[in-house]
């Protein structure tokens, strides 16, 4: 049987959720022996190729993120979004109660350290959107696996019944918010 | 109440008429969700959580305001429904900024809880991320909208359960918050602090600063006991972690003494000052040292057994426990001089129930709930609020609820005087007349036959003139004459007394309150408001010296020798220290360092009350028991232990 091919992408997050991901133990053994890891910070590969599963981290609070995730859904068939900040926006999404223009103003010009401090405007920087979203309003997004980060239980749980080929909807005992 | 039988679920079950079809899914133990529920509270319907199906109903109804009727054909849980509660669920989640993984609430939040239940890992709907603020002005209390969902729960809590009515919805529709007073900061708002509102928040929009991030029920210990501070004796449940008190909850807020007050909530959570941890004793250079139990023992039974004259004095902190201990060692130190730090109250209760009847005893006096059930409330002299703050919302909440009439009798203002349908302002010190002139007043007013059946308590205001007393002490007589009416047609009326009453030693004036409570009962109600949570202990215990106060001759150098129980009161012993004349030899056994322990020769530890197992009585004369919610941090003897050892080293 050909492996299943798996693209992950990290955007606006702290990386637990992949981090979390590696905690499956001796799990990943098994899994690494039925899947194949293209795009993903794991592997380091940066370009996109068709996959059957993508795992989206993190919320999506910039230009380049809004288009590395539409890429991804156009190259996967299914998508996944991992822990908080995917599902509901997260810690990311507290800068939500205010504007844009504040946000970076507190960060770039009004934090206590800062000295003649200018917000980037070089088109190298990505343009902050006006706020920042869960994976599903930006794309479709066909099942979730919350928490901040996910149970390892968790991501086993919501991987082996990707493998199974069922949508996997996280069983109430293993589910956390936090 | 008769009985209905409803079918729901296919199960025939049976409920009472009255209930809701909540209280009888409650009732058979079907489990049905809800938000805005609170138990002992009135039902709002607000979350739309508990929704039902009924036969032959057009819509999806909230069974908690449902009322549940014979014969009703209920379905609790069908597809539609779970799709709703689904749907109810992710309109909270998006309505405001509800971010699990840094709240405070997280694990221990109703929301969440019913978010895993029904497997809501995302949400369908645009999130609005309002601009909320946090009110952080209270001392103790956070009040957080982003995370509020609305229910309600805190803001019945404050009316229905504690009386004050410090929190209310403010603004309308999309805008509506929950706010203090009229949108003031909580912490300059009218707020008694008694943090029912944060026991009741469903989620982290209401929480305990002192409280937040330091351990989630499901990491704690809950320790079920009684708090010991005041006499009210409420029922407590400490959280604690890794030793510490990490929170104190109410069993049962809707249980009598299962309302807390800012005292019992928030006290044992700081550390009050410097603990004793061992005995001290004084060496050659004056200074208080460190020393083992057993050469503490051994000099105070040298030194004291020496000495010529001991008082003993006891602070009705100490547990019951300890009070007997106490007693048997001022036994056995041949003593004459024993009293408790209240004893002055103790003898002018007691004198004033012996002058208005010489067979009555403590016992007279009402239980404290009776004030919920009471007409008519008079409070003289007393500020509940401030030092039992449970009977004030015992007070706030049977005049708010139960519409009874309150009259207070204050030079000064308190939190009852504006919702006082009297309030009587006598000059400081002339509460005697003003008593008489309400007496006479109510005479005045009452029928001739219910005059003629209290005739024997009439004697003290017969002679008053309510005209000329009024003009006196300076108040409006219509004010008098109006309390009177008001009282006269009173059948159970209770009169709150305290401090200001006792401090004048004068047990006529307690013998004219009595008289006063029989005109307006059935049978006289009267509490006495006493200082220390076991002050009722002691008093039953007869540690009071009947003679007089032992404080008093202390202060004039009667006594060479000195034993001081305090426990964990700190309260009295700046002005103990300031006062002690001519003591030779003293010992005192106290939790902390203070004033009293730096003058002591000898210092024996104490446990605090949130340390040890222990009876306290009530000021209405229930027995209660604390139980250990932690351990002292050193090796320190219970207080009766500890007196009972000093009792076995002294010499024959």
């Amino acid at each position: 049987m050909a492996k299943v091919k798996v693209a992950t992408v990290w955007l606006e997050s702290c990386a637990g959720c992949h981090m979390s991901f590696l905690d499956v133990d001796e799990f990943i053994i098994d899994l690494s022996k039925l899947v194949e890891f293209r795009r993903s910070p794991i592997t380091d590969i940066k370009d996109f190729t068709p996959v059957d599963v993508g795992i989206v981290e993190g919320s999506v609070g910039n230009e380049e993120e809004k288009e590395v995730i539409e890429e991804l859904r156009h190259n996967c068939k299914i998508l996944m979004a991992l822990g908080d900040c995917a599902c509901f926006g997260g810690v990311c999404a507290m800068r939500n109660t205010l504007d844009k223009e504040a946000v970076l103003k507190r960060a770039y010009i009004d934090t206590p350290s800062t000295y003649k401090g200018k917000i980037p405007v070089s088109p190298g920087v990505p343009a902050l959107l006006d706020k920042v979203y869960p994976a599903n309003q930006i794309v479709k997004v066909d099942c979730y696996v919350p928490g901040c980060p996910p149970e390892p239980e968790a991501i086993k749980y919501g991987l082996t019944e990707l493998l199974a080929g069922r949508i996997p909807v996280v069983p109430s005992n293993i589910m956390r918010f936090d | 109440m008769s009985e209905i039988r409803l079918l729901i679920n296919g199960k025939q079950v049976k409920g009472k008429q009255g209930d809701t079809v909540l209280d009888v899914c409650q009732a058979n133990s079907i489990d049905l969700p809800t938000l805005c529920h609170y138990k002992g509270l009135t039902e709002v319907g607000a979350c739309r959580l508990c929704l039902v199906e009924i036969e032959k109903e057009r819509n999806l109804v909230p069974a908690c305001t449902y009322p549940a009727r014979d014969g009703q054909v209920v379905l609790t849980s069908t597809d539609k429904l779970e799709k709703y509660r689904r749907l109810v669920l992710e309109l909270l989640f998006t309505e405001r900024n509800h971010l699990c993984a840094y709240c405070v609430a997280t694990g221990d939040c109703d929301l969440q809880s019913l978010a895993y239940k029904y497997q809501m890992d995302n949400a369908r709907y645009q999130y609005s991320w309002p601009n909320q603020t946090t009110d952080s002005s209270h001392p103790n209390i956070v009040l957080d909208h982003n995370r509020c969902i609305l229910c309600g729960r805190c803001i019945r809590t404050c009316d229905e359960i504690t009386g004050a009515h410090a929190l209310d919805f403010g603004k309308r529709g999309w805008k509506t918050n929950v706010c203090a007073d009229i949108n003031q900061p909580l912490g300059e708002s009218s707020c008694v602090s008694c943090g029912g509102c944060f026991q009741a928040c469903p989620t982290g929009a209401i929480f305990s600063k002192i409280s937040a991030y330091r351990g989630r029920p499901s990491e704690c210990t809950s320790v079920e006991s009684t708090c010991a501070i005041c006499g009210v004796g409420c029922n407590i449940n400490g959280l604690v972690k890794n030793n510490r008190v990490v929170r104190i909850d109410s069993p049962d807020m809707t249980k009598p003494r299962g309302l807390l007050c800012e005292i019992g909530r928030f006290e044992p959570l700081y550390e009050a000052a410097d603990r004793v941890t061992t005995p001290l004793k004084r060496n050659n250079k004056g200074q208080l040292v460190s020393c083992s139990y057993e050469e503490a023992f051994e000099a105070i039974s040298r030194k004291l057994g020496a000495c010529d004259g001991v008082a003993g004095l006891a602070s009705g902190k100490a547990n019951s426990e300890a009070l007997i201990a106490f007693a048997d060692l001022m036994d056995k130190l041949g003593s004459k001089m024993v009293d408790t730090l209240d004893g002055d109250d103790c003898r002018t209760v007691s004198q004033g129930i012996a002058k208005f009847d010489s067979k009555a005893g403590l016992d007279m006096e009402a239980k404290l709930e009776d004030i919920l059930a009471a007409e008519c409330i008079v409070v003289i002299g007393a500020h509940p609020t401030r030092t039992h703050p449970v009977i004030g919302s015992y007070v706030m909440r049977a005049a708010s609820k139960n519409k009874a009439q309150l009259v207070v009798i204050d030079p000064l203002r308190n939190p009852f005087t504006f919702r006082a349908s009297v309030w009587l302002k006598p000059p400081e010190g002339n509460k005697e007349l003003t008593i008489k002139a309400l007496g006479k007043a109510i005479l005045d007013h009452l029928p001739a036959r219910a005059a003629g059946d209290k005739s024997k308590y009439t004697a003290a205001f017969k002679e008053t003139d309510v005209k000329k007393a009024s003009k006196d002490l300076g108040i409006d007589m219509h004010d008098v004459v109006k309390a009177g009416e008001i009282l006269a047609g009173s059948k159970n009326g209770i009169i709150i007394y305290g401090s200001g009453i006792l401090q004048y030693k004068d047990a006529e004036l307690v013998a004219t309150i009595l008289n006063l409570a029989a005109l307006i009962g059935e049978k006289p109600r009267v509490i006495s408001l006493k200082r220390y949570g076991n002050s009722r202990g002691a008093w039953d215990l007869g540690l009071v010296n009947a003679k007089g106060s032992v404080a008093a001759d202390l202060a004039r150098g009667k006594a060479r020798g000195l034993y001081l129980l305090l426990a964990d009161d700190l309260a009295d012993s700046q002005a103990l220290a300031d006062s002690v004349k001519g003591v030779e030899f003293a010992v005192v056994q106290a939790s902390y360092r203070s004033p009293i322990t730096e003058k002591a020769d000898v210092v024996l530890p104490s446990l605090l009350w949130t340390e040890s197992k222990g009876s306290y009585t009530t000021i209405d004369g229930i027995n209660k028991q604390t139980a250990p919610m932690v351990k002292a941090r050193a090796e320190i003897k219970t207080d009766a232990d500890t007196l009972k050892e000093v009792a076995r080293h002294l010499k024959k």
